[in-house]
Order: structure tokens, then C-alpha cells, then sequence
């Protein structure tokens, strides 16, 4: 580690910008950035499942208002939602004084709402149209073996759902770490706010949001070739077999 | 043979879609060990006929007895339905269907297809349900194939994982809904073959089928359905060999 | 009614600034989406590498980063070219980069990646045939493409082209970040001002909900007109 930090240190010898302190602030931004996305993400995912079934339902008492969400968390910019979440979670009247405010103090929290309701609405979606685009055959059949409606949604829908809902919910989780850069914009210190940080203090626009944004590419990459890997291993079943 | 029930009953069976009425009082009585073809032109109702035997379509009147017991139905808002789902779960399990375009579920390994409803279904331990598939797949001619994803299939070889998984169910009817008409004509031979072994082996089925070689050598029964309407039902030789009336010479007649 | 404190006016003129905004960088996004989609199949090694490259960066940098890239960095980098051409040729420029404009280059200039990915789609999903028969007839390659391939590759475009659009118009809220005082950074200051901010960020969400909805029927419509002549198939 100390050899580590001296090499580091003499790469930045006759650099002004990066110091070994910038790049802390790159480093807690980067792991502000994973926590925030990471959370929102996995909370949404569990949120977006039953909300998903409950979107297919023949109720419309359940199945509209789920609708109704999903069609104003897309259909609005995740800005305003933040916005309103954060401002809307300040503002309220005596709120300071209760236990809550220690959670809420810190804009991270709010931040994570907003990022989850959406990430879930998205998801729902995805999900929808998975479950929606199962063969109407397998259906079928799972009925005709005998499948109650959960057994057939836990074994048969379900499952091939996932599997091929895998490229679109790739795209949402690189969406979402995109979208996780106005977190700045509520003071939250994570990778685009600490390039901020670094443009603000050093006037240097080039040298702070370029090095931001080559880590954002190679987090996109990363997250690419991740769900580039899992699709090989868990769509093989829709490749027909080379020979 | 008196104190065994009877596999499967059905007793004047119609059926609606809209207003038009497909199947116009229709019965059927399947003893053990019974081989009964269904045939007729597209839209006399055969295969929706099947459909209704283990409800994947609800008739609008007419009875279902499974292995003696009847099915109990009860009037909604949307038409007649089965009164007690558990029970049409447990009647399902013993009559398992092959499917014109096999419906096998793609996400899962030709194995883990065959012992899907038996373990979860039927509740079968799993390691006797894989001993179980093993062998079924053997005997179906694709022990090799176990691991395969039906994608990696050809039409041929799913129908007969199909037929597989159908026998893994070990059930007391087996339906056939046109099994061989997805299929190209080089394919058709071996899956006939499986289920020409099945039925001499003694195994009841009901088969809704365009192979007339097929239902000449190895049915029990022919039932020929026009217009949702049984025109003519015996044996082969007299229903094929000496048909009566003049649709069913017309349909047996060699085209063109 | 509801209260606006007199914040009504600026929300009026911020929603026609998104508007703007939104219609200025799509226009210029179908542009270099074209342009890229047209880079990236052709048969000139470096065309397609520089469509490839544009795209990859583009499509992998959060938005608000090369906004903020663009508009800090903007006004330096033109400062650093008039510098050079004062020094070395003596001509004496100021260019000045306005938010608005600036907001429609980086738009512009991020949705022209995903619309040359949606270009490019389209374009390869018009069957060949189609274009022989048009060269079979004489048609150059102009002609082709004007005749031939753009009507039919607007058929497959306009669902990708849809989408874009929509994410599109989300987008245009950052420039509220970099200080353009669209519909979103009047309600922010209205909210900070008045403390209600259900009472603004819920109109906002509503005015883009409208424009979303409008413009979804408006590309069913079009939908409908590039069918033509599929409808019997389906």
C-alpha cells in the first residue's frame, strides 16, 4: 500500500490538478455513485416483480394504479422527481424536530427515493413485456399438466421472464447510473459532483469532467460486459445449436 | 375390468364461441386401453373437442367424468366454469396432453421439462422423477438428448421429448392435439413410431390426427366430427374401410 | 385555483424555452444521426471507426457530464481558439456561448448517437431486393435512397425514433443545472422562494406528461402513414 502511495505520488509529482487529495475526492465520489445506484437498483428490482404481476392483473382497481405510476415516473425527467422528493421532504412543517430528520437531513436519502421509484417504474415495464411475450404455448401447457396460476407464474412465467427481460434491464442499469449524476445536483458528493468540486476549485473544465467521464466508460463497459456474460450463460437456451 | 372406472368420460359436450356453436353435443367413453382417433376437416371441432376433455377450453354444457369422478361446475358471470379448480388440477395431471406445436417450456433442459410437473405437480420426489425422465428419454430415443434446450432440437426430437414428458405424468389418458402437423414429412415416421409403441403397449389415448395410416393400424375407435357434429364412429375397418356417408368418402378420397 | 405567487409568466416562457430546447436539439439530432448511421455502414474504414467511436463515448458518459463538459468547457476551448488566431493571424473575434445554444449542441449532440444506432437499424432492416429493384430501374444512388430506402427505413425508424424523442424531451430538464432558465429551474426557484414545492414540480411534471402524451399520438399518426401499404400483411 505505502509503495503504492509513492508511486502514486511521484506519477502526480508535476501535476497542479491531480493530487493525491482529487483523486480521493474521485474515490468517495465513485463509491457514493455504486452505494446510490446499487440501493436504488436492487430496492427497485424487488419493488418492480409483484408490482409487474399486479400490472397484468383483470382487477383494474390494482392493475390502474400501477399503470398510472409507471406512466408518470417515465413519463416525467427524473430531475423534477428528485426535486420534488428533496424539497418536498424539507420543506414539510416540523419535520426538523422529529427522529426522521437525522435519516433525512443528509440528501442522500431522498435521492435514493427518487432514484428507486424510478428505476422501479422502468423495471415494472420491462417485466411487463417479458411476461406479456411468454409462448402462449408453454402457457398452455403448464396448464394442461396440471399448474395452479402460482405455480405456473413461479416455475414457468416467471423464470423465462428474467431471462429474457436480461438486455433491456441491462440497458436500465446503465441508464440509471447515467442518471445518477444530477445526484450533484443536490449536493450529494458523488463522481459528477466531485468533478464539480474539482472544476469549481481549479477552474479546469477539461481535466475534471474528462477524467469523470472516462470513469463513467469504464463503468459502463464493466456493466456491459457483465450483462453480456450473464445473457450467454442464462439465454443459451434461445440459440439453436451451431452444429 | 367392472370395478375399474372408466379412464375418461365425456357425455354431450357444446360449446360456443360467440355465436357460433363448434361443438353440437358430443360424447365420447375412452375404457382402458382404448385408442380413439379423432378426424374431420379443419373446423369440424376436433381438436377443440380435445381441448374441452381437459379444459383448456370450457365447454358451455355436457359432463366430464375422470377416472370416475366428475367434474363439478358452476355458473358465473362469464359462463360456466369449473366449480372447484383443485379439482380440475387433479383431473389435468391425469390426463396429459402432446401439443401440436409441442410447448415445451424453452427455458429449461429437455430433463428438467420431463420432471418439471412431476416433482411439482405431483409432488414426486426428484431424484425418482430424473431416474424416471432417464428412462422415458431412452425409450423415446433421445437419452442423449437430456441436456439439450429445445431450441437445440429439432421439430422430431421435441415432439418426442414431449411425448416424454406426457408419459413422466404417468397418465391415465394420453391426448394427442395433432402431433405430427408441425412437422416436416421426414420427421413424421419417427414420432408415429413412438406413439405406434404406446399404444400397443396398451396405454389409452386419444389421438386428433391427418395421418389416416396412422389411425387405420392402431386405433380402437375412429370418430369422424363434421361441423362440430359426429357423422360417422366404429372401428377402423368400418369408418375408414367402408365409410357411408358421402362426406367422409369425399374426405377419405386421395386428393387430386 | 392554485397560487402561483406570481410565478406563472416565467413558467409559461420556461415551458416554451423546453420546448424549444427540445425541438432545436431533435432536429439536430436526426441530422447527425443520419450522418452517423450512414458513417457506420460504410465501406470507408475511417467513417466507420469515427460513427463507432462517437457513439461509444457518447452513449457511455451520463449526459449531465458532457453537458457540463460542453458548457465550462465550451467557452474556454473557443477562447483558446480565438486566442491562437489573434496571435497568429491577428483576427480579433469574441465568441460568446449562450446557454440556449449550447443546451441544443450538447442535446443535439448526444441524442445524434442513439438516433444514428435507431438510423442504422432501420436502415438494415429494408430488404435488399428493394434497393436492386430501384438500381435495376436506373435510379442512382441519390435516388435510391430519397425514393427507395428513406420512406422504407422510416417505417422500422419511428418507434426507436419515438423513444428517443421522449428521453429526449426528459433530458432538456438538465440545462436547468447549467443555468438556462427552462420550466424546471423556474420551479426549483419557485419552490426554494415559496417553500411549496408540490405545488410547482407537480404543474411541471404535468406540462411534460401533455407533451408526452401529444407527441405520442403524434407518432402513432405518422406510424400510420409510413405503414401503408403493410397493413394487409399483418
Amino acid at each position: 500500500m505505502e509503495a503504492l502511495m509513492t508511486w502514486l505520488e511521484a506519477q502526480l509529482a508535476d501535476n497542479s490538478i491531480f493530487t493525491l487529495q482529487t483523486l480521493g475526492y474521485y474515490g468517495e465520489g465513485l463509491v457514493t455513485t455504486v452505494q446510490l445506484v446499487a440501493l436504488s437498483l436492487i430496492i427497485g428490482l424487488v419493488m418492480a416483480v409483484p408490482l409487474a404481476i399486479g400490472r397484468g392483473s383483470k382487477h383494474r382497481w390494482i392493475s390502474l394504479p400501477i399503470f398510472l405510476y409507471c406512466y408518470v415516473f417515465r413519463g416525467t425527467p427524473l430531475l423534477v422527481q428528485l426535486y420534488l422528493i428533496y424539497y418536498g421532504v424539507v420543506f414539510v412543517e416540523g419535520i426538523q424536530e422529529t427522529w426522521l430528520w437525522v435519516i433525512l437531513e443528509k440528501p442522500f436519502v431522498p435521492a435514493l427515493i427518487a432514484f428507486t421509484l424510478n428505476t422501479a417504474a422502468y423495471t415494472t415495464e420491462i417485466f411487463r413485456g417479458a411476461i406479456k411475450s411468454t409462448a402462449r404455448g408453454e402457457i398452455e401447457a403448464a396448464r394442461a399438466y396440471g399448474m395452479s396460476r402460482g405455480l405456473m407464474l413461479r416455475r414457468i412465467v416467471l423464470p423465462s421472464a428474467f431471462r429474457r427481460a436480461l438486455p433491456a434491464y441491462g440497458n436500465e442499469v446503465i441508464f440509471m447510473l447515467h442518471a445518477s449524476a444530477i445526484a450533484s445536483v443536490v449536493t450529494i458528493m458523488d463522481l459528477t459532483g466531485a468533478a464539480r468540486f474539482v472544476y469549481a476549485r481549479y477552474y479546469a473544465p477539461f481535466d475534471a469532467f474528462l477524467f469523470v467521464a472516462a470513469i463513467y466508460l469504464c463503468l459502463t463497459f464493466a456493466i456491459l460486459y457483465l450483462f453480456r456474460y450473464l445473457e450467454r450463460r442464462l439465454l443459451a437456451h434461445l440459440k439453436p445449436a451451431s452444429g | 375390468m367392472a370395478d375399474t372406472p372408466i379412464p375418461l368420460e365425456v357425455r354431450d359436450i357444446t360449446k360456443r364461441f360467440g355465436d357460433t356453436e363448434v361443438l353440437k353435443g358430443l360424447s365420447l367413453k375412452a375404457h382402458k386401453g382404448d385408442v380413439i382417433t379423432l378426424i374431420g376437416a379443419s373446423g369440424s371441432g376436433k381438436s377443440t373437442f380435445l381441448r374441452c376433455m381437459n379444459l383448456l377450453e370450457q365447454p358451455d354444457e355436457g359432463d366430464l367424468i375422470v377416472h370416475g369422478e366428475e367434474i363439478r361446475f358452476k355458473q358465473t358471470r362469464h359462463g360456466r366454469e369449473p366449480a372447484d379448480w383443485k379439482q380440475v388440477v387433479r383431473m389435468r395431471a391425469k390426463l396429459s396432453m402432446v401439443f401440436q406445436s409441442f410447448n415445451l417450456w424453452a427455458h429449461m433442459t429437455l430433463l428438467e421439462n420431463v420432471i418439471e410437473a412431476p416433482v411439482h405437480v405431483l409432488g414426486k420426489p426428484k431424484k425418482e422423477a430424473i431416474a424416471h425422465a432417464r428412462q422415458l428419454l431412452e425409450r423415446v430415443g433421445l437419452g442423449e438428448h437430456a441436456d439439450y434446450y429445445p431450441a437445440q432440437m429439432s421439430g422430431g426430437q421435441q415432439q418426442r421429448g414431449a411425448i416424454a414428458r406426457a408419459l413422466a405424468m404417468d397418465p391415465e389418458v394420453m391426448l394427442f392435439d395433432e402431433p405430427t402437423s408441425a412437422l416436416d414429412p421426414e420427421l413424421v415416421g419417427d414420432v408415429l413410431k413412438v406413439m405406434r409403441d404406446l399404444a400397443q403397449e396398451g396405454r389409452t389415448m386419444i389421438v386428433v390426427t391427418h395421418e389416416m395410416a396412422f389411425a387405420r393400424d392402431v386405433s380402437s375407435q375412429v370418430i369422424y366430427l363434421h361441423q362440430g357434429r359426429v357423422e360417422e364412429a366404429g372401428p377402423p375397418e368400418e369408418v375408414l374401410g367402408n365409410p357411408r356417408s358421402e362426406r367422409l368418402k369425399q374426405f377419405l378420397a386421395p386428393k387430386h | 385555483m392554485i397560487d402561483l405567487h406570481g410565478y406563472g409568466p416565467r413558467l409559461a416562457e420556461g415551458a416554451l424555452i423546453t420546448i424549444e430546447l427540445a425541438v432545436l436539439s431533435l432536429i439536430l439530432a436526426i441530422v447527425l444521426g443520419l450522418l452517423t448511421a450512414s458513417a457506420k455502414m460504410s465501406r470507408n474504414w475511417v467513417a466507420h471507426r469515427i460513427g463507432t467511436l462517437y457513439t461509444t463515448v457518447i452513449r457511455g458518459v451520463p449526459d449531465l457530464v458532457l453537458m457540463m463538459l460542453m458548457f465550462f468547457g465550451g467557452q474556454i476551448g473557443i477562447n483558446m481558439v480565438t486566442d491562437q488566431l489573434y496571435e497568429r493571424f491577428g483576427w480579433d473575434l469574441f465568441i460568446n456561448v449562450n446557454e440556449f445554444v449550447a443546451g441544443v449542441i450538447t442535446i443535439g449532440l448526444i441524442f445524434g448517437a442513439y438516433m444514428g444506432e435507431t438510423f442504422r437499424g432501420a436502415f438494415l432492416a429494408v430488404d435488399s431486393g428493394q434497393i436492386e429493384a430501384g438500381r435495376a430501374y436506373g435510379m442512382n444512388h441519390w435516388l435510391v435512397f430519397q425514393r427507395i430506402r428513406f420512406p422504407q427505413m422510416m417505417r422500422h425508424a419511428i418507434p426507436g425514433l419515438s423513444n428517443n424523442w421522449m428521453v429526449l424531451l426528459k433530458t432538456t430538464a438538465l440545462v436547468s443545472v447549467i443555468g438556462l432558465t427552462d420550466m424546471v429551474r423556474v420551479a426549483a426557484e419557485a419552490s426554494k422562494a415559496t417553500r411549496e414545492p408540490f405545488t410547482f414540480m407537480i404543474i411541471v411534471a404535468a406540462v411534460y406528461l401533455l407533451i408526452a402524451t401529444v407527441s405520442e399520438w403524434g407518432f402513432a399518426r405518422l406510424q400510420k402513414r409510413y405503414d401503408v401499404g403493410y397493413r394487409e400483411a399483418d
